[in-house]
């Protein structure tokens, strides 16, 4: 009785054992990616400030005007001037829609041959 | 039997010995294992309430160094960066570590040939834990010194300010050393109020300090330091300046003085001439004062606008005479005082209200001190304490005194924007937070009269301010003139000015008023004249056109909108208003 607890316990130490510095070790290697990831994170902070810089200086007026300048003639580009801008205001009304169903009426009256303006030509002692 | 027994052993003992030992090791085992489990059970418990502590992450960040200490970015108004921090590699060495110092320094030498060698040398050698090489390189730099493989030698990456803008906003911003404090400028402002507080903390770390926002329109700057740069070449200028404020809130749009400096490299703010000439500078502003008088006289009441003044003859002050420079010679209504920059008229408004009256308004309008302003470079107006005859006199029209064009911003903006000074500040300001901190110094009558009579001063023909109306039509602006004579050898010099354009846009509703200055202008061509309706004036209608459109006023040619400023009194004696 006494042996096989003992076998048993042995057994289960071994196992123990082996299951702690399993931990132990995959616990170092998580530790050592995570240093490497923060050192990739930083690193990539870095570039990604040197980015934000070259970012903010492509968008500066003071370096977009340069490049406007020199494809000023190629573009046919110029300054603004004050008769370019409009409102609302300054457009002119739309024009009155043309009547539609009298045209169609028209037409179809035409081809009937009916012409109105027979009608007043008759009037007026025309013919 | 019993005796014997009772001599013999007076204590039975019924165990044997070795029973006795048993029992004895037994109940030591036990006591044994009852330590052991106690052991146990301490260390278990001991695994379990660690297991229950939460570790504190938010502490992590505190332990980074000092040095990549950072501060917040700057932003314009419309969030575009003017200032940001970049991550850089440094330099430094291990002189214990160092093996062979020759070597190192002959290395050294080859990526950063500019080193001094005897420097580097003594810089190397010795038993030193640490010392800087250089600060603040590249990567690429990194990259071939760390190839060089110098042993003792290494990298440190360090946060360091970059401005993208180069010079364009160098006044506002100002710099930062090398250890990351502003020095000047904005910069300078923001470690006094905060930031460098949040530093000792150890608080300002990483990226996560919120941005702070200027008032500056990046776009509106850039365009007037570029007719600032332009006039530099175009007059031959020595210096030229120039400030845009918003009359209601008292945000400073655009502000910019050349000669500038780079801030990306401090060391360039060290050149002669490069000071803030809006803020730290101070002049006698010439007839844009006039302007001043007139709001004084105006609103005391003691002038009326449709009054009139004889400048037939100069004033004559014991030995001297005051006269005009476009003289007219004859009698003169306020109007016309103002629109032909007549010294005598403005004598005898200055003389309507007093010298004592006049010396109050002063002031009132705040003359006397620093403006309140952010940014550290400021310099104290020089005005006489109490004003003589001929003091007074020649103050009416900006002479005998001096003030920074900073004044004369926030003097105009309360002129235009119905008689309230406001502070102009740097940071970003609502309407509703400037209120509150509103001071009225004229009468909302006396700022429409004021607004009227700078318009006049653009579009009426013979106005001094028409040569800047030019390139601005459609946005009606309007402003003053004023170009003050230097002293040069103890006496007023006709040749070498100081040329100024107060102005403000669009009158008939304004949003921004503008001071700009020209400061020793040559002609630009035989044709064109030295006065600052030739330089300062044109350089303001150049500016107005190219920013009025980013600031959102659209060019409108009506008519009505001059007409409706003119005031009905004035109709009396012009009738068609201008």
């Amino acid at each position: 009785m006494i042996r096989r607890l003992n076998i048993f316990l042995i057994c289960t130490s071994i196992v123990m054992l082996v299951g702690v510095y399993m931990l132990k070790f995959s616990i170092e290697g998580t530790a050592s990616e995570r240093t490497g990831l923060i050192a990739h994170i930083s690193e990539q902070e870095d570039e990604l400030s040197t980015l934000k810089a070259d970012w903010a200086v492509l968008n500066q007026p003071g370096y977009i005007e340069p490049i406007v300048r020199r494809h000023q003639a190629e573009l046919a580009i110029d300054q603004v001037q004050q008769k370019q801008f409009g409102s609302f205001a300054d457009l002119p009304m739309r024009p009155a829609e043309p009547d539609t169903q009298a045209m169609d009426a028209l037409f179809q009256a035409i081809d009937a041959g009916i012409d109105p303006i027979d009608a007043i030509l008759e009037l007026e002692g025309i013919e | 039997m019993t005796i014997t027994a009772d001599d013999l052993s007076p204590t039975i003992s019924l165990d044997g010995v070795r029973k006795a030992r048993g029992n004895l090791t037994q109940a030591r085992i036990r006591w044994m294992t009852l330590a052991v489990v106690m052991g146990f059970l301490a260390v278990g418990g001991r695994l379990v309430q660690l297991g229950m502590v939460e570790t504190d992450t938010t502490i992590e960040g505190q332990t980074r160094d000092v040095i990549t200490a950072t501060r917040p970015p700057i932003l314009d108004r419309n969030g575009l960066e003017m200032a940001v921090d970049i991550r850089v590699p440094s330099l430094f060495a291990e002189p214990r570590r160092i093996i062979d110092v020759e070597e190192a320094v002959t290395k050294i030498r080859t990526v950063l040939p500019d080193l001094d060698e005897e420097w580097l040398r003594k810089r190397l050698s010795g038993n030193q834990g640490f010392v800087w090489i250089k600060r603040e390189l590249t990567p690429a730099i990194e990259d071939q010194i760390m190839r060089l493989g110098i042993p003792g030698v290494d990298f440190i990456t360090e946060s360091k300010r970059f401005y993208p803008a180069m010079n364009e906003a160098s006044h506002i911003l100002g710099s930062t050393n090398v250890d990351n404090q502003g020095i000047a400028g904005i910069e300078r402002h923001m470690d006094t109020e905060s930031i460098a507080l949040l530093q000792d903390l150890g608080l300002a770390r990483g990226n996560a300090l919120t941005p702070v926002e200027l008032s500056v329109d990046m776009r509106v700057q850039h365009v007037l330091h570029d007719q600032l740069m332009d006039a530099m070449t175009r007059y031959q200028a020595i210096a030229a300046a120039g400030a845009m404020m918003d009359i209601y809130t008292g945000e400073i749009i655009a502000l910019a003085s050349v000669p500038d400096f780079n801030p990306n490299d401090p060391s360039s703010a060290l050149v002669k001439d490069t000071f803030n000439r809006v803020t730290a500078g101070i002049f006698e502003p010439g007839s844009i004062f006039k302007t001043v008088t007139l709001a004084g006289a105006l609103d005391e009441g003691t002038a009326k606008i449709t009054d009139e003044f004889d400048a037939r003859y100069g004033v004559r002050f014991g030995r001297y005479t005051i006269d005009d420079f476009h003289g007219k010679h004859r009698i003169l209504t306020m109007p016309e005082v103002y629109k032909y920059s007549s010294n005598i008229g403005t004598i005898r408004i200055m003389q309507t209200m007093g010298k004592e009256a006049y010396r109050a308004f002063l002031t009132r309008m705040k003359f006397d001190q620093r403006v309140q302003f952010e940014l550290p470079e400021m310099r104290v107006p020089s005005i006489p304490k109490e004003l003589s005859e001929v003091g007074a006199a020649t103050a009416s029209f900006g002479h005998g005194l001096s003030v920074s064009p900073l004044h004369m911003l926030t003097a105009y903006a309360a002129f235009v924007n119905g008689g309230n000074y406001i502070a102009p500040t740097l940071y970003k300001r609502s309407v509703a937070q400037a209120e509150p901190l509103y001071e009225r110094v004229i009468q909302p009558q006396t700022s429409a009269y004021l607004r009227y009579l700078m318009r006049l001063n653009a579009i009426s023909s013979g106005g001094s301010g028409s040569q800047m109306n030019k390139a601005a039509l459609g946005y009606r602006v309007g402003g003053k003139t004023g170009t003050a004579e230097k002293v040069v050898e103890g006496r007023y010099s006709s040749n070498k000015v100081t040329n100024f354009f107060a102005s403000a846009f669009p009158l008939d509703n304004p949003r921004y008023a503008m001071v700009i200055m020209v400061d020793e202008p040559k002609a630009e061509n035989p044709q064109s004249g030295t006065t600052a309706g030739w330089n300062a004036g044109a350089l303001t209608g150049r500016v107005v056109q190219r920013v009025a459109p980013m600031l959102g006023i659209a060019p409108d040619f009506e008519q009505v909108l001059d007409q409706q400023i003119v005031p009905p009194e004035v109709r009396r004696i012009f009738p068609e208003g201008y």
